[in-house]
């Protein structure tokens, strides 16, 4: 297939092959996929390092069916923040747990979609284990094109089922429960944008503290991190993507999430890309992304024994901060007419700053718990 | 309540410009795609979703972990 029928093919799929990378209504995926990627995360101050090993594989079966299976193994090593302490001066510092954490965790999921004329439906599942967290999940959705094939409904739902296991503590099994909704649309607007608009449900029931993080009470000492047990989460995400056709073919993609949950922490995430080809299949994609919440309203960096109720914690990500964050990447296509059809490599480089002044509204916790990120990825993806 | 969001729903598919499929060219570019590389928009998201209190509004997979 020449790559203007193979454009022509993906443009007749519009929008649907959109929505969560799943199959177009009416059509199922013609190629099989192998992808494979490496990604490196790593934390300042001699934190928490993550190497991530992917490899991802879809298959056609019949014309209306498409299967897929996704292997994830994580290592995970260094150090985390347990709690703040106050020192002598008064000042609060955050003490970490030495670099002595190593884990692994090793995750699997698989789904399957079914392609009618113009809806398409889904069904997966998953495990996901660590040595002391062991969390499964199931999924379904569906997605409909109408509107002469310019706009797509999509619905899904999950349930996940986690149980952790502390280290130390092997006669404790904390267990809770998570249910996701997430409907969508997107919609071509013209020839040149289209937007989508997603809207995310969550409730978390259970056991939802942190059994490696404590709070420090002063004039008692410290006590366990204790968080309410269940949480309601709400997301809407609205992403919007112009072609310029001017400027080689570039385009811009704009996406802005707000995010409300009942323990009181408001978020705003505003990230812009700008994928821009230049010769030969390549494209170069710098881009840019800003991150801020306000702290949850049972969090302290530290408490005094007046004030602590039952429910109390000073984790770092319940506090108020903000994160900007910026990347490079670079794609290269190679399109090729024997037994693989196509290969793609990618790598990208991101460097993120989290630090509490960059909170909107302003914050006066101090600078204890900032810290700055690094994230690295390549992959290789084939199509054949 | 029902009444104002269909209104405005098909206000707001009227208001897009009809699109031939020939038409769909620019669309169908791998820059355009909304989501060009799951693998990557998963690992990305997997790490926001462990360091940030705000999740949702992107697809992926439900499962948990014990990130920290």
């Amino acid at each position: 297939m020449s790559l203007i029928e193979r454009l022509s093919l993906a443009a007749l799929a519009l929008p649907g092959l959109l929505v969560g990378g799943e199959a177009q209504a009416g059509r199922a995926e013609e190629l099989y996929h192998a992808d494979f990627q490496y990604a490196h995360y790593e934390e300042s101050k001699g934190r928490m390092k993550v190497d991530v090993f992917e490899l991802s594989a879809v298959a056609p079966i019949g014309d209306k069916i498409t299967a897929s299976v996704d292997l994830v193994r994580d290592t995970i090593s260094g150090a985390s923040p347990i709690l703040n302490i106050k020192n002598s001066d008064g000042k609060v510092e955050q003490y970490l747990s030495g670099a002595s954490i190593f884990e692994q965790r090793d995750a699997l999921a698989v789904g399957l979609s079914y392609a009618f004329d113009d809806v398409n439906v889904s069904f997966g599942g998953g495990v996901s284990g660590e040595h002391d967290y062991l969390s499964r999940h199931l999924n379904t959705g569906a997605s409909w094109t109408f509107n002469k094939k310019l706009t797509t409904l999509s619905f899904t739902a999950s349930v996940a089922f986690d149980e952790i296991t502390p280290t130390g503590q092997s006669d404790v099994k904390n267990s809770k429960t998570s249910q996701k909704y997430l409907m969508g649309i997107t919609q071509v607007i013209n020839k040149n944008s289209l937007l989508q608009s997603n809207m995310t449900f969550a409730y978390h029931k259970g056991y939802l503290s942190d059994p490696y993080k404590a709070v420090y009470v002063e004039g008692v000492g410290l006590e366990d991190d204790s968080r309410p047990r269940h949480k309601f989460q709400w997301a809407w995400l609205t992403r919007y993507v112009h072609y310029f056709k001017t400027l080689n073919k570039a385009a811009l993609h704009a996406d802005y999430r707000l995010y409300v949950d009942d323990w009181g922490i408001n978020g705003h995430t505003l990230e812009l890309s700008w994928h821009q080809p230049i010769a030969d299949d390549w494209l170069i994609i710098p881009r840019f992304r800003y991150y801020t919440q306000n702290e949850a309203n049972f969090y302290q960096a530290t408490f005094d024994a007046m004030d602590i109720g039952d429910i109390h914690s000073s984790d770092y990500r319940l506090t108020g901060f903000g994160t900007l964050g910026v990347g490079l990447k670079l794609t290269k296509s190679f399109h090729m007419a024997g037994y693989i059809k196509e290969v793609k490599l990618q790598m990208a480089a991101d460097y993120n700053d989290r630090k509490a002044s960059y909170q909107i509204g302003g914050n006066d916790e101090g600078s204890f718990d900032d810290f700055s990120f690094y994230m690295i990825t390549a992959s290789i993806n084939m199509r054949f | 309540m029902k009444k104002i969001i269909l209104t405005a729903l098909v206000l707001f598919l009227t208001a897009c410009s009809p699109v031939k499929p020939w038409e769909r060219g620019n669309l169908a570019l791998p820059q355009m795609a909304l989501e060009g590389d799951a693998q990557e928009a998963n690992f990305r998201q997997h790490t926001f979703f462990s360091k940030e209190s705000s999740s949702g509004g992107y697809g992926g997979h439900g499962g948990g972990c014990g990130c920290n």
